[in-house]
C-alpha cells in the first residue's frame, strides 16, 4: 500500500486561496524539490523525533529535518523544557534577557570567534555579513562560488529574478568551487574593489552532485583573502553543527573572518547568528541592523540547551555514522539491482542521484516518489540531513523502504537496469 | 521593454502562430489557399524573416536566402512593431508591389484577413463552445512557447535566465492535445512546434481548461500543481529558467 493525500490536497486548495503559492518558498512544491507533487504531502499534523505525520495520518521518516533545523529530533524534551522555562520568565521584552549574553558567550567560545550578533533567519545574517564587509573595507564587490545559495535577498539573485533589479546584482563576481586559479584571476581583475568572498564550507548546491573541498583549497583561499584584504565569510547555515561543533571552517582547517549560523542552532526555535573576529566587531556595532524579535529570549534559551546537548552527545560523530550507514546501505541495494545511485557530499548531509543517460533526473524522481509514498521523506535535488533521533533501527527501516522503491523502479523500467 | 525583442516576438511568435492557425481553422486554410506567396519582413537591426504561404499551409521562418514575392523593409524594430499593431501602413519594395496590393493591400486581402482572424481567436475570452476554447488555447499555447524562445534570446533581462539553461530539450505540452519543444543549444533557444524526442525537462498542462486558465492568468500554477493538473518533472533548473523567461513574455505579447 502506498500513501494517499486527500486531506493534504484539500488543505492546499484552501491555502492557495489565502496564501501566495499556498506554501511559498522552500517548503512548498513550487521550489522543485518535491517531484512529482502528487507523491508528496504538503502539510504536517505532528512531529516527533525523526518522524512527521501528515493530515491524512501518513507517517514519514523525515530526512529533510525541516531543511536543517531539526537536529536533535522534533519536540526534543530538553530543548523544549529550556524554552518553556524561559517563556515563564519572559520572551519578547523591552530589555533583552541575560540569556542572550549566556548564549553569545557559549557560542563564541564553541566556534572560536570573538563576538556573536543574533537575528532570526539565515538571510538576515548573510546580508549583515555583506554589509559589514562593505563598511569595513569601503569596497563593493562580492565573490560568490557558483551554485551558491545565501538566501533570497536581491544581492544574492540574478537580474532575471522577479523583484530584483539589474543594479542589485552588478557587484557580484562568480568563481568555480575548488578552482583556485579562477579565484586568483577574479581577484586580480577586481582587486581594488572586492569587499568579501562568501561561500559554503563545501559545495552543497541543489541539482548537482555535492563536492567536498580539495586538499589545500581552503588554505589557499584564506591566504588570498588575507593578502588582498578581502573579508572571508563562511555561510555555515546548512552545515553548521552537523560537520563540527566548532564551525565548519575549523572542520576544514581554516579560520573564517565571519561565519553565519542558523538552521541547527536551536533545534527549530527561530534564531540565527553571525559570529566574527575582533577586527570586525566595530563594523558590526556601527552598521544599523535590528528587528522586532531579534532579542527574544526563548530561542536563546533553546539554543543554549541545544548546543550543550549536542556537545554532550558527540553529535557530529552520530551524524557521520548514521549518514554513512544509510548511504552505504542504499548504494549497496542499488548496486545489487544495477541502479547507478550515487551519494555525494558529507554523510551528515548526503545528496543522492540516480545517474541517467539523458540527464533529465526522471528515474531518480520516480524512485524518490516511490520512497516518499512508502514513508521516507526525501527530496529530489536537495541535500538531506541526519538528526540525533535517527537510530540504526530507523536507518535500517529507511534502507528497506527505499529498496522496495528500487524494486518498483526496476519493475517499471527493466530495460534500464539490465545486468 | 525592448522594441527589438518585441519585433522578434511579433514576427516569430505572434505571426509564427499562423502556421497552426491555418491547420486548426478550416476557414483560415481556405483564405490561405488564395495567397500562394512568400513575404519577407526585413527589419534593420531586428528580425529578418519570411512567411511562406503555399497551398493553404503557412511557414514562418528566418530568412534563408530564398526569393520573396513581397519584401517589406522596416527602418527600425519600432517601425515594424507599428506595422504589426496596424498603426503604420507597410510599404513594400517596388518589384512586388502589385502582389503586395493583392495579398495585403486592403482589409479584405488574404494576409490581413488571416492576421486579423488569428488575433481575434487569440484574444477572445468568451466561447460559444468547447471547440472555440480548444482552438484559442492551442494557439495561445504555441504563441507562448515561441515567445519564450524569442524573449529569451532577445530581451536583456531574460537572456540571463536563457544563458543559465543547460543544453537540451524542454518538452511543453497540453496532455493528449498538443506539444512543443524548447531547445537550448549553442547559446540560444529555439521553439519547435513538435513533441520532444529527448527531453530533459517536462511541463505538461493536464487539460485544455488548465492550459487556458494558466495562460490567461485566471488560475495560479500552485493550485494546479497541488491538484495535479500541472505536472513538472525532469531537470527542474531548466524549467525554473524557462519560467523566468516566461515571466517576461506577456509584456511582449499584449
Amino acid at each position: 500500500m502506498t500513501y494517499t493525500y486527500n486531506k493534504n490536497v484539500q488543505t492546499m486548495i484552501r491555502a492557495g486561496r489565502v496564501i501566495p503559492s499556498g506554501v511559498y518558498g522552500h517548503l512548498g512544491p513550487a521550489e522543485g524539490c518535491m517531484i512529482p507533487s502528487s507523491a508528496y504531502p504538503f502539510f504536517a499534523a505532528k512531529a516527533k523525533g525523526a518522524e512527521i505525520w501528515d493530515p491524512d495520518g501518513n507517517r514519514f521518516i523525515d530526512y529533510m529535518c525541516a531543511y536543517g533545523p531539526n537536529i536533535q529530533g522534533y519536540c526534543d524534551p530538553d530543548v523544549d523544557a529550556a524554552a518553556i522555562e524561559q517563556i515563564k520568565l519572559g520572551n519578547c521584552t523591552t530589555l533583552p534577557s541575560t540569556v542572550m549574553v549566556d548564549f553569545a558567550e557559549y557560542l563564541t567560545n564553541l566556534v572560536h570567534k570573538d563576538w556573536a550578533f543574533f537575528c532570526k533567519n539565515g538571510g538576515d545574517v548573510t546580508s549583515f555579513s555583506i554589509m559589514i564587509s562593505r563598511y569595513y573595507t569601503g569596497k563593493k564587490k562580492i565573490i560568490f562560488v557558483k551554485n551558491y545559495y545565501h538566501g533570497v535577498a536581491p544581492w544574492t539573485q540574478h537580474p532575471d529574478t522577479p523583484g530584483t533589479l539589474e543594479d542589485d546584482c552588478k557587484h557580484g563576481l562568480y568563481v568555480k568551487f575548488n578552482d583556485i586559479e579562477d579565484l586568483k584571476r577574479t581577484i586580480e581583475a577586481n582587486k581594488d574593489d572586492i569587499a568579501c568572498f562568501i561561500a559554503t564550507p563545501y559545495m552543497h548546491g541543489n541539482f548537482v552532485d555535492n563536492e567536498l573541498p580539495e586538499e589545500g583549497y581552503w588554505k589557499q583561499v584564506r591566504e588570498l583573502c588575507t593578502k588582498y584584504g578581502i573579508v572571508m565569510i563562511i555561510d555555515d547555515i546548512r552545515c553548521g553543527f552537523r560537520l563540527s561543533m566548532e564551525g565548519s571552517d575549523r572542520y576544514f582547517g581554516f579560520d573564517a573572518d565571519l561565519i553565519t549560523f542558523c538552521k541547527a542552532l536551536a533545534n527549530g526555535y527561530n534564531v540565527s547568528a553571525l559570529c566574527g573576529k575582533e577586527f570586525l566587531k566595530g563594523a558590526a556595532s556601527t552598521v544599523p541592523y535590528t528587528g522586532s524579535y531579534w532579542m527574544s529570549a526563548v530561542p536563546f534559551a533553546a539554543g543554549l540547551a541545544n548546543l550543550k546537548k549536542l556537545v554532550a552527545n558527540n553529535a557530529c560523530q552520530h551524524f557521520y555514522d548514521m549518514g554513512t550507514r544509510l548511504t552505504t546501505g542504499l548504494e549497496k541495494a542499488a548496486k545489487e539491482r544495477n541502479i547507478p545511485l550515487k551519494a555525494s557530499g558529507h554523510p551528515a548531509m548526503f545528496y543522492l542521484r540516480i545517474q541517467d543517460e539523458l540527464g533529465n533526473f526522471r528515474l531518480h524522481q520516480e524512485w524518490v516518489a516511490e520512497c516518499v509514498k512508502r514513508g521516507v521523506f526525501i527530496t529530489n535535488h536537495h541535500n538531506h540531513f541526519i538528526c540525533m533521533a535517527m537510530t540504526p533501527a530507523i536507518i535500517d527501516e529507511t534502507i528497506a523502504i527505499c529498496t522496495e522503491g528500487m524494486d518498483v523502479l526496476v519493475r517499471n523500467h527493466p530495460e534500464e537496469f539490465k545486468k | 521593454m525592448s522594441e527589438r525583442a518585441k519585433a522578434f516576438t511579433n514576427l516569430f511568435a505572434a505571426m509564427g502562430t499562423l502556421e497552426k492557425y491555418v491547420e486548426l481553422v478550416p476557414e483560415a486554410k481556405e483564405v490561405a489557399k488564395k495567397a500562394n506567396v512568400t513575404i519577407r519582413f526585413k527589419v534593420k537591426d531586428g528580425p529578418d524573416g519570411i512567411i511562406v504561404i503555399q497551398d493553404g499551409n503557412i511557414q514562418v521562418l528566418e530568412y534563408d536566402g530564398r526569393k520573396a514575392n513581397i519584401v517589406i523593409a522596416c527602418k527600425t524594430p519600432e517601425y515594424f512593431n507599428k506595422v504589426v499593431d496596424g498603426t503604420v501602413t507597410p510599404i513594400p519594395q517596388l518589384p512586388g508591389i502589385l502582389k503586395a496590393l493583392k495579398i495585403m493591400g486592403k482589409p479584405e486581402s488574404p494576409f490581413n484577413v488571416l492576421t486579423k482572424g488569428m488575433t481575434e481567436v487569440l484574444r477572445r475570452t468568451e466561447f460559444k463552445n468547447e471547440e472555440e476554447k480548444r482552438i484559442t488555447t492551442i494557439l495561445s499555447f504555441y504563441t507562448m512557447v515561441a515567445g519564450v524562445a524569442q524573449v529569451g534570446n532577445h530581451d536583456e533581462i531574460a537572456q540571463h535566465a536563457m544563458k543559465r539553461m543547460v543544453d537540451g530539450e524542454v518538452s511543453v505540452g497540453i496532455r493528449d492535445v498538443c506539444y512543443a519543444t524548447l531547445i537550448k543549444k549553442d547559446g540560444k533557444l529555439t521553439a519547435v512546434k513538435q513533441k520532444s524526442e529527448r527531453p530533459r525537462a517536462f511541463m505538461t498542462f493536464g487539460d485544455i481548461d488548465t492550459a487556458y486558465g494558466l495562460i490567461s492568468g485566471q488560475v495560479d500554477a500552485m493550485t494546479c500543481i497541488s491538484k495535479g493538473t500541472l505536472e513538472t518533472s525532469g531537470h527542474m533548473l531548466m524549467l525554473d529558467n524557462v519560467n523566468k523567461v516566461l515571466n517576461r513574455v506577456p509584456m511582449y505579447l499584449k
